[in-house]
C-alpha cells in the first residue's frame, strides 16, 4: 500500500501549484488592467492644472483656450472660487443651473470629498482661490470617508498574509474532506488489487463511485480461484495417480522379491542360479527405490508431502545418516569422512527431519550409484554467520564434466519439464535433494570437489 | 548370542493376499519360526486369535472387512503382544497414526526377507527378554542384570548412567552409534549440549571396562561421529 500515500502527495502537490499559480495570475492581471486605467483617470491632476491655467485680468478670471477645449472635450463643467469670498468669480460656459455659485468652508469640504448634484467633483489650488471641476455624472466614483485606521494599514501586510495562509488552509481542508472519501473508496480497491496475486479469493463491496471496478476485481478474482481449483485439481490427481500405481505395485513386488531372495540363499540351487536369483532382487530393490522416489518427487513437486517442521539439531541428523551408511557399508568400499568441525555440535534449524535424512541419504546413495569401484566420500555441516547453514556432501570418485554439472545445476527434471524429454534421463535422487531443499527455503549447488569427484551442497536458512 | 528360543513364538500373519501369506510364511520356515498360522479377514484372525494365543501379530492396513489399525486395537484388548505392520501404504501419516495406536514396528512394501526377519528378531528380543547373557569384551565382561563389570576377577559397579549408555552400545553391537543416540540414552528426549558429558562418562566406562584405557580395544571412538562396542573376546 505504497501507492496511495504516494498518490496524495501528488495530489496535494498539484492542488497548491494551482492555488499559487491562480493568485500569480490574478494579481498579474489586476496589475494590468490598473495600468491601462491610469491614463484616462487622474481627474485631480486635470484640476491641479486647470488651477494654474486661471489668469487674473482687469475684466476678472479667465481659463486658458487649451483648457477650456480640453475640459468640454470630456463635458467637464468648472466653477473658480476666490479664496476670500468663497464666491464664485468664474465659471464655464456649460455649468448646470443647479450648482451654487457661493461657497462656505463647509461646502467645500464636501464637494472636496464627495458630490455636486451627483456631479462627481475634483478641486485644484489656484493662486488665490479654488478651482471646482465638475465630471459627467456617471464618469466617477468617489469614495467618500477615505480614512482607516493607522494600526490596520499598518499590519496590511501581515494582515494580507496571513489572509492567504488562510485561505490555503481552507482549500486544503475542502480538497482533503473531498479526497478521502474518494480514497476511502480507493483503498479497498487497491488491497483487492493486490490480494490478487496471492490466490486469496477477494470479494469487494460493489458500491460507490468505483462499484464498477470492484465487480470486475470480483470477477477476476473469481476466474482465478476457478482456474487455481482446475490446476489444484489436476496436480492432486497426478500425485494420486502416481501414489496410487505405486501402492498397487509394492504387493507384487513384495512376492518378487521374497521369492527371489530366497532363491539367492537356497544352498541346494547351483551357483549360477542363485547369482540370476540375486540380479532380480538387486534390481526389484532399484524398482522399490524407483517407486518411493517417483511418489516422494512428485508429493513433493505438487505441495502434497505434508511437512513435519520441527526444530532439529542438523548436526545429530546427518551424524545419523553416515553413522547408518557407515554401519551398512560392510565391504568398507566407501568409507565416508565425517568432516564437521569437532566444536560444532549444535545447528538448530526448522525443518522436517526425515526429509533432511532421506536427502543427505540421496546424496551419498548417488556418490555411491555413480562409483562402482568405490571413493570415500566427505561430509560436513557447516554454518556460516548464524544465518545459514551448509550441508556438503563430496567425494573423490570420477565426478563430472563442466557440461554436466552445469546440466545438473541448470536443466529442469523430466518430471518438472514440460518440453520434449526424450534425452533427460537421470534419476530422481537429486531433483529430490532439490525439492526438500525447497521445501525448506533453501538451495543446492553442484560443483567439482576438491578431491577429485563430485561436491554438492545444501544450502539452509537458520 | 542365542536367540533360540525366540523361534518358538506364536506368530499370526494378517494379509488379505494368499500368494503374500504364502511367501511370508515361507520366510519364517525358512529361518526355522515353527509356530505361525495365517489369516486372511478380520474375522478369521480374531477367530484365530482366541485359540492360537499369538505372541506377534503381523498386519497388513486394508483388509477386506475392516483395517488393520481396528484389528490391533482388538487384538490388544485381549492380550498385549508386539504388533507389526506390513503394509503397501507407505504414506507418513499411516505411519504415525500406527506408532500412535501402539504398533511397535511398520514395514513397508516391497521388504527383503532378511529385513522382515531382523525386525520380528529384534521386537521379540525387546518383547520377551530371556535373560541378560554376561557379554563378553576383550578384557572384561559385563553383567547387565546387576550393572557390574567384571575385570580380572574384580567386580565393579556402573553406575545408572554407565549402564544406559554401555546398553545403547550393545544393542547396536559392532556398529556405530552416534553421539546424539547416547546422549538421548542417558539423557532422554532432549539430549543437546551434553557431549563433554557424554565424554567424561566414556572415559569411565573405559577405565571400568578395558585394560588399557588409554589405548582401547572394546570401545572404540569414532571421530566426531559417535562410539563402538566390539563384543567378544579376541
Amino acid at each position: 500500500m505504497k501507492s496511495v500515500p504516494k498518490l496524495i502527495k501528488r495530489f496535494v502537490g498539484i492542488l497548491m501549484l494551482s492555488s499559487l499559480l491562480i493568485l500569480v495570475i490574478n494579481f498579474a492581471v489586476l496589475a494590468i488592467i490598473t495600468a491601462t486605467q491610469a491614463p484616462n483617470g487622474s481627474p485631480w491632476t486635470t484640476a491641479e492644472q486647470a488651477a494654474e491655467s486661471m489668469e487674473k485680468s482687469e475684466q476678472g478670471y479667465k481659463m486658458s483656450d487649451e483648457m477650456i477645449e480640453e475640459l468640454n472635450a470630456q463635458n467637464v463643467w468648472a466653477v473658480y472660487i476666490d479664496n476670500a469670498t468663497g464666491e464664485c468669480v468664474w465659471h464655464s460656459d456649460n455649468l448646470p443651473d443647479t450648482v451654487p455659485l457661493e461657497y462656505t468652508a463647509s461646502d467645500i469640504a464636501n464637494t472636496t470629498r464627495g458630490y455636486i448634484d451627483g456631479y462627481p467633483t475634483f478641486t485644484g489650488e489656484g493662486e488665490d482661490g479654488l478651482i471646482i471641476l465638475g465630471y459627467p455624472r456617471d464618469s466617477y466614483w468617489k469614495h467618500m470617508w477615505p480614512s482607516w485606521d493607522y494600526q490596520f494599514i499598518a499590519n496590511l501586510p501581515k494582515t494580507i498574509l496571513i489572509v492567504l495562509a488562510l485561505n490555503v488552509l481552507i482549500i486544503f481542508l475542502i480538497y482533503m474532506a473531498a479526497n478521502t472519501k474518494l480514497l476511502k473508496s480507493v483503498k479497498p480497491i487497491t488491497d483487492g488489487i493486490q490480494a490478487l496475486h496471492t490466490g486469496q479469493p477477494v470479494v469487494l463491496k460493489e458500491k460507490g463511485v468505483l462499484s464498477e471496478i470492484a465487480a470486475n476485481i470480483n470477477q477476476t478474482s473469481e476466474v482465478l480461484q476457478s482456474q487455481n481449483y482446475q490446476l489444484k485439481k489436476k496436480e492432486t490427481a497426478r500425485a494420486n495417480w502416481i501414489a496410487g500405481v505405486s501402492h498397487d505395485i509394492r504387493t507384487p513386488l513384495s512376492m518378487v522379491m521374497g521369492y527371489a531372495s530366497q532363491l539367492e540363499s537356497n544352498k541346494q540351487l547351483p551357483e549360477e542360479e542363485r547369482q540370476k536369483a540375486a540380479v532380480i532382487v538387486k534390481q526389484s530393490q532399484r524398482m522399490k527405490n524407483l517407486i518411493n522416489d517417483l511418489n516422494l518427487a512428485s508429493k513433493l513437486e505438487y505441495n502434497m508431502q505434508p511437512t513435519h517442521i520441527a526444530q532439529v539439531n542438523l548436526i545429530s541428523v546427518v551424524r545419523q545418516v553416515v553413522v547408518d551408511f557407515i554401519n551398512l557399508d560392510i565391504s568398507g568400499k566407501y568409507p565416508i569422512e565425517w568432516l564437521t568441525d569437532s566444536n560444532l555440535n549444535t545447528v538448530i534449524i526448522n525443518a522436517d527431519k526425515d526429509l533432511i535424512k532421506r536427502a543427505v541419504s540421496n546424496l551419498i546413495q548417488n556418490s555411491i550409484n555413480h562409483n562402482e569401484n568405490g571413493c570415500t566420500i566427505y561430509v560436513a555441516v557447516k554454518e556460516e554467520h548464524g544465518k545459514v547453514c551448509k550441508i556438503v556432501v563430496s567425494d573423490n570418485g570420477v565426478g563430472a564434466t563442466d557440461e554436466q554439472i552445469d546440466k545438473l545445476n541448470n536443466s529442469p527434471h523430466y518430471m518438472v519439464c514440460d518440453e520434449n524429454t526424450s534425452e533427460q534421463r537421470h534419476g530422481l535422487g537429486l531433483l529430490i535433494v532439490k525439492q526438500i531443499a525447497a521445501a525448506h527455503k533453501g538451495t543446492v549447488e553442484i560443483r567439482h570437489s576438491e578431491y577429485g569427484g563430485l561436491e554438492v551442497e545444501i544450502c539452509l536458512p537458520v | 548370542m542365542d536367540f533360540d528360543y525366540l523361534k518358538q513364538k506364536r506368530i499370526l500373519l494378517v494379509d488379505d493376499e494368499q500368494e503374500l501369506l504364502d511367501m511370508v510364511s515361507s520366510i519364517f520356515t525358512n529361518e526355522g519360526f515353527c509356530n505361525v498360522k495365517t489369516a486372511k479377514t478380520v474375522k478369521e484372525a480374531l477367530c484365530i486369535a482366541e485359540t492360537f494365543q499369538p505372541e506377534l501379530a503381523i498386519l497388513d492396513v486394508m483388509l477386506p472387512d475392516g483395517n488393520g489399525f481396528d484389528l490391533m486395537k482388538q487384538l490388544k484388548n485381549k492380550s498385549d503382544y508386539p504388533v507389526l505392520f506390513l503394509t503397501a501404504r507407505g504414506e507418513d501419516e499411516d505411519k504415525f497414526r500406527g506408532f500412535g495406536l501402539g504398533a511397535d514396528d511398520y514395514i513397508v512394501k516391497p521388504f527383503l526377507p532378511k529385513e522382515l526377519i531382523y525386525r520380528v528378531n529384534a521386537i521379540l528380543r525387546r518383547s520377551y527378554k530371556g535373560e541378560n547373557p554376561i557379554v563378553k569384551l576383550s578384557g572384561s565382561e559385563i553383567d547387565f542384570d546387576r550393572a557390574e563389570v567384571i575385570k580380572n576377577g574384580e567386580h565393579i559397579a556402573l553406575t545408572a548412567k554407565e549402564h544406559d549408555i554401555l546398553a545403547a552400545l550393545y544393542r547396536n553391537a559392532g556398529r556405530i552409534v552416534t553421539l546424539d543416540a547416547l546422549c538421548e540414552a542417558a539423557w532422554g528426549d532432549n539430549p543437546y549440549g551434553y557431549e563433554n558429558s557424554l565424554m567424561a562418562h566414556i572415559r569411565r566406562i573405559r577405565e571400568k571396562i578395558e585394560v588399557n584405557p588409554s589405548q582401547p580395544v572394546s570401545l572404540i571412538t569414532i571421530k566426531g561421529l559417535g562410539y563402538k562396542l566390539i563384543v567378544g573376546d579376541k
